[in-house]
């Protein structure tokens, strides 16, 4: 598309990007770890209320079947049990749990009349103990009709009768079917030199981090209010959902967030946990604590992430890629929750980095009776980067082009951003050529080349991988319902936005309320750097605390990468509104007009003369205590604070037709990885021998803490891609619910050394030009290694079209190549 | 995730063992250093009445040479057997296949009775077992019983471990000069159990080979020894080819049975051939010293 | 199988962080809920319960150990020591130091668990080697960092305390 510069004039930001900073780009020790080091944070199981008792669940054995009967009589009898509560119980009470899905798909707490999945909670115990909790669940009998099971996606399509697990939805497993066309892609195709064809598998993993999801939940009967403590992320934006469950105003509950021991997406939105916990503490008459343990965050927890089944065709003329078509069944489990998000966030870089004119996807989301998807790191992006890079290599297999000179041939030019991509995204910034450049000097691309043929002689497999993909961030919330039916479309414009609290105490020190959660990103250290950079603080007297619901802004808290953006744009609001209070007080005090002051280095002074002024700390405890020594003005009132609630920086209509979606998540990062692996053919193992990712998220904040969001995401990226895998079996049965079986890597399993890069194109719409970075690592991995191994097995003819990479996989592949042959 | 309740025994003595083990019956179950039962219990996989602690049975504690033997008490934790040079020096095989044995904070409580007992066909301290034909010491009220390892491992977490009896020490032929051995496995993930594991001796004297031992692991639901593999090393110069023709037979003549996602019969007959002659080729190259 | 009113409670005495405790358990009570619920040392973290994230590792007369693999009634007559045995917010133990200097955690759920197995290796093995350090990493579970900056940490930490040995 032809570049349109008028979005540049849509630009709201407010501090551009600086020659030189004092904090922002430092390396600085994290805030939030001396208290993690010193095993003094407070994660949800650390929250113990007076006379609090603890829940367990009764988890279905079957994967589809009808709850005829629940007997809790034994159950009710064990000493020790305060509560027994069955699906339909709390079904009287509690109504369906929070879904983004249109129309929705109700789900609940606790199972009602039929089960959808193995692990699906059917009945609640709360006692004196976890323990006692778990001994009365023993206890429950439950009858049970089972139903036809459906496990495999494209089998459900077809689902009729009995296997249909929404049959109030119509006599279907298939929760959509929507093809989308963005430009022309007839004619591309039409027009082509060549057309590359693939089939490819995206396997079902999840987040799974260490810390399960929890709440603690109170009901205080004076009052009719709930007290929620929890690990989810959103509830300032959408916690007032579990209110509506709990079928209570939204100012009868409060949420309040701990720390989480670990998300990438999967606290996203707690709905279940909270409920089940605030509906049992309701019912019980005390505090319930209902922590999942492992076997209910592995199988009922809805962090399970993209399950996909691709058919792809990729359009080439002249040796350029014009059009991408997809045919995608994604496989969503049970329910919705989020509806068909995944699928909307991977249009925002359909076409990766590359000047494509077209795109086409046909979406067909099924049901089956597994745990339903959640937000897992990429959140569907991270697929569309392993088509459209796998699709790329594709192209350069069958044109024998070079992988760096044909992705280079391919990419939007520097010089094209801000540039428009078929689907009505727009890329902000970037600088591929560069990113590309600067990985292959970084991993010696040449050398490893030479190496890699050396050691073809010695009978070695050694690849070379490269993927060049997209990190989106900064998500806008249309893309959670422009993929909506046509009779349920949507809204109007949509913002997510963040707020921030500040104020600055009378001895001049700054306390932050941020409002969203920590769920193992920075967001303490990220506004320190940031609000010392404002305001010329030390970042030692800036303290941050977390806001309730009760007292909490809109804040949408982290999730697509966009929490340090937001945050930089909350508190440049905030610290806008504060430097005026602080210029105009210390005005009076130096009686200096506010023009011929300024800020810096922690003091109001008269702008050429530093001696002659005040400290914040004196200027503060002006404002404090002596406003009424200053003259009248209604804006000078006493104290010095501050709120401001940042919106998405851009963000368009759709059409209606949705031939174009909108400008949804522009703010854009980019990444280039190289593995260079090494596989043992005989058993089909993957050893890494080096290691490199560059990446571009914009100007850095932190690029120590950056770095180890790039490193972290890429070791679970080689996860997916070489380990982790949920495995039904045919009768929905979770095989591996077990961190034995569940393949989470250890340190043996990743590179020694993931040597990373960077490089800052800065975003013209972000506040100093940052860009988010909570995602890459894992949105690059898997295409890198995919293409890595596909490399080394290039005398064999082996395509990699399917995820896990595992030796069980490998050796299949190299066993049917080698028969083949002969 | 909590275990159901149990009776707790803690016997001070050999003696009080069986007593309590005779007071409870089948309704009780030995904890060692509980690296694989408590998971089961806190799973609920397992729900014994009664469980008897004996980690305070320091008798059952040691690792020393007997003659041609190499002896090793039943409560020997595994990072003590790790990090033994008498272990080292005496069963080099042994020596190897720790260094597939989990991870070091599970090897500071885990021991090699209750590894053995527990008889998991994936791990790979029963395999060592077999190929060295070593020996299991059952004790009871009734007196001491020695076991092959061949007939020790009746299935998977089944053993020839009667009633009233417990696994008190483990026996296994001290290395003889000439002979080599090595270890090879195939696991999910370092420190997994395998996903396939060979290990093998090799006792060679002026270029023929004496005698041979391979032993699999994760294969079937026992660890057992290839025979039909033995065989055709038994008795002839150990050449490339020979032990190409030996990794053959393993893969071709072997059943796999035990199979899962991680490994698929012809992926599992992949590994045998692969590992099985992996092991004989550094077998038979150590086997000088 | 026997009620569980019949159970017999088991009477311990042990060491944690070098305080003396006497304490009545259930047998069946897990060291992690012993730890975390009866002393309320809630620093020891529980990711998994069946013994493979190393989330709950403690150190159990000296060495590291599983604490949801271990009964508290196992655990008579045992010194057992838990991260807040290391160091403080204010007064950081030199291990904690070098976590926090070189971004060794982010999420800070296994950090409690990692730091006992640095601490384990360092107290046996004053001049680790880097393999040495990744055996003992290995034993535990990170989803965050990719374990790459928790090695260096280790490494950086074996560097302090020599130093402060000899300073």
């Amino acid at each position: 598309m032809a570049k349109d510069t008028s979005f540049l004039e849509k630009s709201r930001q407010v501090e551009p990007p600086r020659e030189a900073y004092k904090w922002i780009g430092k390396d600085m020790k994290r805030v939030e770890d001396p208290r993690l080091l010193a095993g003094k944070g407070i994660y949800l199981d650390d929250v113990q209320l007076p006379k609090m008792a603890h829940a367990a669940v009764l988890r279905s054995p079957h994967a589809h079947a009808r709850i005829l009967s629940v007997d809790t009589s034994k159950a009710k009898n064990l000493p020790g049990v305060i509560l027994v509560m069955t699906g339909a119980e709390a079904a009287e009470v509690t109504g369906p749990t929070a879904s983004f899905a249109s129309p929705p798909c109700p789900q609940y707490c606790l199972a009602v009349e039929r089960v959808r999945h193995v692990g699906e909670a059917v009945a609640a115990v709360v006692a004196q103990s976890r323990y006692l909790a778990e001994d009365a669940i023993d206890l429950i009998e439950v009858e049970y009709e089972e139903l036809p099971v459906v496990v495999d996606p494209l089998e459900a399509i077809k689902s009729t009768g009995d296997a249909v697990l929404h049959p109030e939805r119509g006599d279907s497993n298939v929760a959509i079917e929507r093809t989308l066309r963005f430009g022309p892609v007839d004619e591309d195709f039409a027009n082509a030199d060549q057309v590359i064809e693939r089939k490819l598998r995206w396997p079902r993993v999840g987040a799974v981090p260490l810390e399960t999801c929890g709440a603690v939940a109170s009901y205080d009967e004076g009052t009719g209010k709930f007290t929620i403590h929890a690990n989810t992320s959103m509830y300032n934006y959408v916690g007032w959902l579990i209110a509506v469950s709990l079928n209570v105003p939204s100012h009868r509950v409060n949420i309040i967030p701990t720390l989480a021991g670990g998300s990438f997406g999967s606290k996203l939105f707690l709905h279940k946990v909270p409920t089940l916990a605030a509906t049992l503490a309701r019912a019980s008459g005390r505090p319930v604590k209902f922590l999942e343990d492992r076997l209910d965050n592995l199988m009922n927890c809805d962090n399970h992430a993209s399950d996909r089944v691709y058919n792809a065709k990729l359009a080439i003329k002249d040796g350029m890629m014009t059009g991408i078509s997809f045919h995608v069944v994604d496989d969503y489990g049970a329910y919705l929750q989020f509806g068909y998000g995944t699928h909307g966030n991977a249009l925002s870089q359909a076409s990766g980095p590359y000047k494509l004119s077209s795109l086409e996807m046909n979406l067909v989301a099924v049901f089956t009776n597994k745990c339903q998807q959640g937000a897992y790191r990429g959140f569907g992006s991270e697929v569309m980067n392993f088509l459209v890079e796998r699709l790329a290599d594709a192209a350069i297999e069958e044109l024998g082009d070079d992988p760096l000179e044909f992705r280079r041939r391919n990419f939007i030019k520097p010089e094209e951003f801000p540039y428009r991509i078929p689907t009505g995204n727009l890329y902000d910034s970037g600088d591929y050529p560069k990113v590309l450049d600067e990985a292959a000097e970084l991993l010696d691309y040449p050398g490893w080349r030479k190496k890699q043929e050396a050691a073809r002689k010695e009978g070695r497999y050694i690849g070379i991988g490269v993927a060049t993909c997209q990190e989106r961030s900064v998500f806008s919330a249309t893309e959670f319902w422009f993929l909506n039916p046509d009779e349920a479309q949507g809204f109007t414009l949509t913002s997510s936005p963040e707020g921030v609290s500040v104020k600055i105490d009378p001895t001049g020190k700054a306390m932050v309320t941020l409002h969203a959660p920590f769920w193992g990103n920075s967001p303490e250290t990220m506004a320190t750097q940031i609000l010392a950079e404002h305001l010329t603080m030390d970042p030692a007297d800036i303290g941050i605390s977390y806001s309730d619901t009760d007292s909490g802004l809109n804040g949408t808290g982290p999730g697509g990468s966009r929490y340090t953006v937001m945050i930089a744009g909350a508190l440049t609001g905030a610290a806008g509104k504060i430097r005026e209070k602080l210029l105009t007080v210390g005005g009076h005090m130096l009686e200096a007009s506010v023009e011929d002051l300024e800020l810096a280095d922690g003091r109001v002074s008269v702008k050429g003369a530093p001696e002659h002024g005040k400290t914040i700390a004196e200027v503060a405890l002006h404002a404090h205590y002596f406003r009424l020594s200053m003259p009248d003005d209604p804006l000078l009132t006493s104290g010095i604070d501050a709120t401001h609630v940042y919106d998405h920086p851009l963000t368009t209509l759709p059409n209606g037709d949705r031939t174009d979606l909108g400008v949804f998540y522009p703010i854009m990062g980019h990444m280039c990885h190289m593995p260079v692996i090494e596989v043992d053919i005989e058993t089909g193992k993957i050893e890494f021998l080096d290691y490199v990712a560059v990446h571009d998220c914009g100007t850095m904040v932190n690029p120590m803490t950056l770095k180890g969001h790039i490193r972290g995401g890429t070791a679970s990226g080689i996860g997916t891609a070489m380990y982790e895998h949920f495995y039904y079996d045919e009768q929905g049965q979770l095989l591996n619910a077990s961190f034995a079986d569940y393949l989470i890597p250890t340190l043996h399993e990743l590179p020694v050394d993931l040597r990373t890069g960077h490089v800052e194109t800065l975003s013209p719409f972000t506040e100093f030009g940052i860009k988010g970075g909570g995602e890459g690592g894992r949105m690059g991995a898997p295409p890198a290694l995919a293409a890595a191994v596909e490399d080394a097995l290039r005398p064999f003819g082996v395509k990699i079209d399917e995820l896990p990479l595992s030796p069980r996989r490998l050796r299949s592949l190299i066993r049917a190549a080698a028969s083949s042959k002969v | 995730m909590k275990p159901s309740a149990f009776h707790y025994e803690k016997p001070s003595s050999l003696d009080g063992l069986l007593d309590v083990m005779g007071k409870h019956g089948e309704a009780a179950r030995i904890l060692a250093g509980g690296q694989s039962l408590v998971p089961m219990m806190n799973f609920r996989l397992a729900t014994p009445e009664v469980l008897i602690d004996i980690n305070g049975l320091s008798e059952l504690d040691y690792i020393r040479q007997d003659g041609d033997s190499l002896s090793i008490g039943a409560l020997t934790r595994h990072n003590v057997i790790y990090d033994s040079p008498l272990v080292a020096e005496l069963s080099p095989l042994m020596a190897e296949a720790y260094k597939h044995v989990a991870h070091t904070t599970i090897r500071n409580r885990g021991t090699i009775g209750g590894n053995l007992s527990h008889a998991d066909p994936s791990s790979e301290l029963p395999a060592v077992c077999i190929c060295l034909e070593g020996h299991m010491i059952l004790r009871s009220k009734q007196g001491t019983r020695e076991v092959p390892a061949g007939e020790f491992f009746l299935g998977a977490l089944e053993t020839a471990i009667q009633p009233g009896e417990f696994l008190a020490e483990i026996k296994i032929p001290v290395r003889k000069p000439g002979v080599g051995s090595a270890f090879e496995e195939v696991s999910p993930r370092r420190g997994d159990f395998a996903t396939t594991a060979v290990a093998a001796t090799l006792q060679i004297d002026g270029g023929i080979c004496q005698t041979a031992r391979i032993a699999h692991a994760a294969v079937a639901d026992r660890p057992a020894r290839i025979e039909s593999a033995e065989a055709v090393l038994e008795g002839s110069a150990l050449d490339k080819a020979r032990i190409n023709q030996a990794a053959e037979i393993a893969a071709s003549e072997t059943e796999p049975s035990l199979i899962n996602y991680h490994g698929d019969a012809d992926y599992k007959r992949d590994l045998l051939r692969a590992l099985t002659k992996r092991a004989l080729q550094r077998a038979s190259e150590n086997s000088v010293n | 199988m026997s009620s569980v009113t019949e159970i017999k409670q088991v009477r311990i005495s042990l060491t944690v962080n070098g305080e003396r405790h006497e304490h009545e358990v259930e047998p069946r009570r897990l060291l992690s809920d012993f730890l975390r619920e009866d002393l309320g040392l809630t620093g020891t973290h529980v990711g998994c319960e069946h013994g493979v994230c190393g989330t709950c590792n403690i150190m159990l007369d000296g060495r590291t150990a599983r604490a949801c693999l271990l009964f508290a009634a196992q655990c008579d007559g045992a010194e057992i020591r838990t991260v807040e045995s290391l160091g403080t917010v204010d007064k950081m133990h030199p291990i904690q130091e070098a976590f926090w200097e070189k971004h060794g955690l982010q999420c800070g759920f296994c950090t409690p668990g990692m730091l006992m197995s640095a601490a384990e290796l360092l107290e046996r093995n004053p001049e680790p080697s880097s393999e040495e350090i990744r055996e003992a990493v290995s034993s535990n579970l990170c989803r965050c960092t990719g374990y790459q900056t928790i090695v260096e940490a280790v490494q950086d930490a074996a560097t302090r305390i020599r130093e402060q040995a000899n300073g």
